[in-house]
């Protein structure tokens, strides 16, 4: 069949993305490197003075309820953590992307943040359940860019998707990835590789950006990453933090048992503490 | 018009005229949703696991979570706006308890919260009479103290009543 969305129109919209912040970038890769160190990250933000005073207002919300104000950026960083940190930087200069309604997938705003999170906090926690090693704090941040692509597919997406669910439960198709592919030509895990390579992220999160869904056929090197997020993305579905009409449409790879040791208990433990998490971090990151 | 909004494992309950109270995105959570007729009081718990011994803290603080606690809790919440205590006359609907795809044991948290609800109305000598449970997508629920009409929705499958 004829995709009924223009493939090369998505691919132009990429190209004019404009670039992420150096900021963003700078903090990606470092994030993403082994043994980085904390004074890392001080030397990429105190360079921001917006970023310097959101991270300061943050640390001081009344959600951490610190008795004393912390002043010194490098305390802050320190108290609040990677993933908070990486949470700050990504809502204050890419908020819009997160924001914006999805009406391709009848998503209200912040549909795609809430969702984002949650897989954030998810695949962190996941990674702790991993056979071999998976950096907690790089699952975290790939769960939290897993679904750039919905920011930039979504408004072409619009014209086909009211047939998604119809071509899903006639069983034309297996679940909602396979219908983007089927009615667009193309789906929103590869729209965020795509752009993630436009933004130059490092090869990990590109890797999980496009493997989310089909964690199985990610190089060997970022398979477990890929696989912790792609669990990490099903909870916060189950969570009921999803992005609209998609929600809970997408297959679970069950070989996922070879990759982690999670028992039905260790999940409700898992679901329980990523729900914690995001609901602190959701009252300190409160995204316009 | 009035809306009591409730999140995971939020319990609220009303009978005062207008006011609806609502629950969005359940995923694999259960709401249970009780109605006294009589009096025209509803109430509502959006239960997300199963047993509170996985963290007797969370128990404490947000009974409402765990389908064990939660339900007790919702028929007392019901008592306390003059239902009878032994829940005589109560009608009882769920929604909700959804499976993500690809038929996974371990995954399949929403069966799990069905069936400790079932569980935990049956220790109270209750049941559900009607049901929107399990397949593979969230739904949002609204309950009205006026007409006790109880309406399920979910993005691109509209709205429909149980």
């Amino acid at each position: 069949m004829t995709p009924k969305v223009d493939s090369q129109a998505v691919r132009q919209a990429i190209e004019v993305l404009p670039l992420l912040s150096p900021s963003v970038t700078q903090l990606l890769q470092t994030l993403a490197r082994d043994g980085y160190e904390i004074d890392d990250v001080v030397q990429i933000i105190k360079y921001d003075a917006a970023l310097t005073a959101r991270v300061l207002r943050t640390v001081n919300s009344p959600v951490f309820g610190l008795l004393n104000p912390v002043t010194s950026l490098e305390r802050a960083i320190s108290y609040l953590g990677e993933r908070v940190i990486i949470s700050i930087v990504l809502a204050d200069q890419c908020g819009d992307m997160f924001t914006r309604p999805l009406p391709g997938y009848d998503a209200q705003q912040s549909a795609l943040w809430r969702h984002d999170l949650f897989c954030a906090f998810a695949s962190r926690e996941m990674a702790g359940h991993a056979r071999l090693a998976c950096e907690p704090g790089l699952a975290f941040t790939a769960g939290l860019l897993h679904d750039i692509g919905k920011f930039v597919f979504s408004p072409f997406w619009a014209a086909a998707s009211g047939e998604a669910l119809e071509r899903i439960e006639q069983g034309q198709v297996t679940d909602y990835l396979q219908a983007e592919q089927l009615l667009a030509g193309l789906d929103h895990a590869e729209v965020g590789f795509a752009m993630a390579r436009h933004w130059q992220f490092p090869e990990a999160l590109q890797a999980a950006i496009r493997y989310h869904h089909a964690p199985g056929l990610a190089p060997e090197q970022f398979r477990m990453l890929s696989y912790a997020v792609h669990l990490g993305d099903m909870l916060a579905m189950m969570a009921g933090a999803d992005t609209g009409s998609d929600g809970m449409q997408y297959q679970l790879d069950g070989d996922y048992a070879q990759y982690f040791d999670v028992s039905s208990q260790d999940l409700a433990v898992i679901m329980l503490d990523a729900e914690e998490h995001f609901k602190k971090a959701e009252a300190s990151l409160a995204v316009e | 018009m009035r809306q009591v909004v409730l999140g995971i494992g939020d319990l609220g309950a009303s009978n005062t005229p207008g006011e609806v109270v609502k629950t969005y995105a359940l995923g694999s959570c259960v709401a249970v949703m009780m109605l006294y007729p009589k009096t025209r009081a509803v109430g509502m718990v959006h239960v997300a696991l199963p047993e509170s011994s996985i963290n007797p803290a969370k128990g404490q603080s947000c009974p409402g979570y765990f389908a064990d606690l939660g339900v007790p809790l919702l028929l007392r919440e019901m008592v306390r706006l003059g239902c009878p205590g032994n829940g005589r006359g109560i009608i009882v609907k769920l929604a909700g308890g959804a499976s993500v795809m690809g038929h996974n044991d371990t995954f399949n948290i929403g069966k799990r919260n069905i069936l400790a609800v079932k569980r935990s109305l049956w220790s109270l000598g209750m049941g559900a009479i009607a049901e929107d449970v399990g397949a593979n997508y969230s739904r949002t629920v609204t309950m009205s103290v006026d007409s006790g009409l109880i309406t399920i929705s979910c993005p691109g499958r509209g709205q429909w009543e149980i």
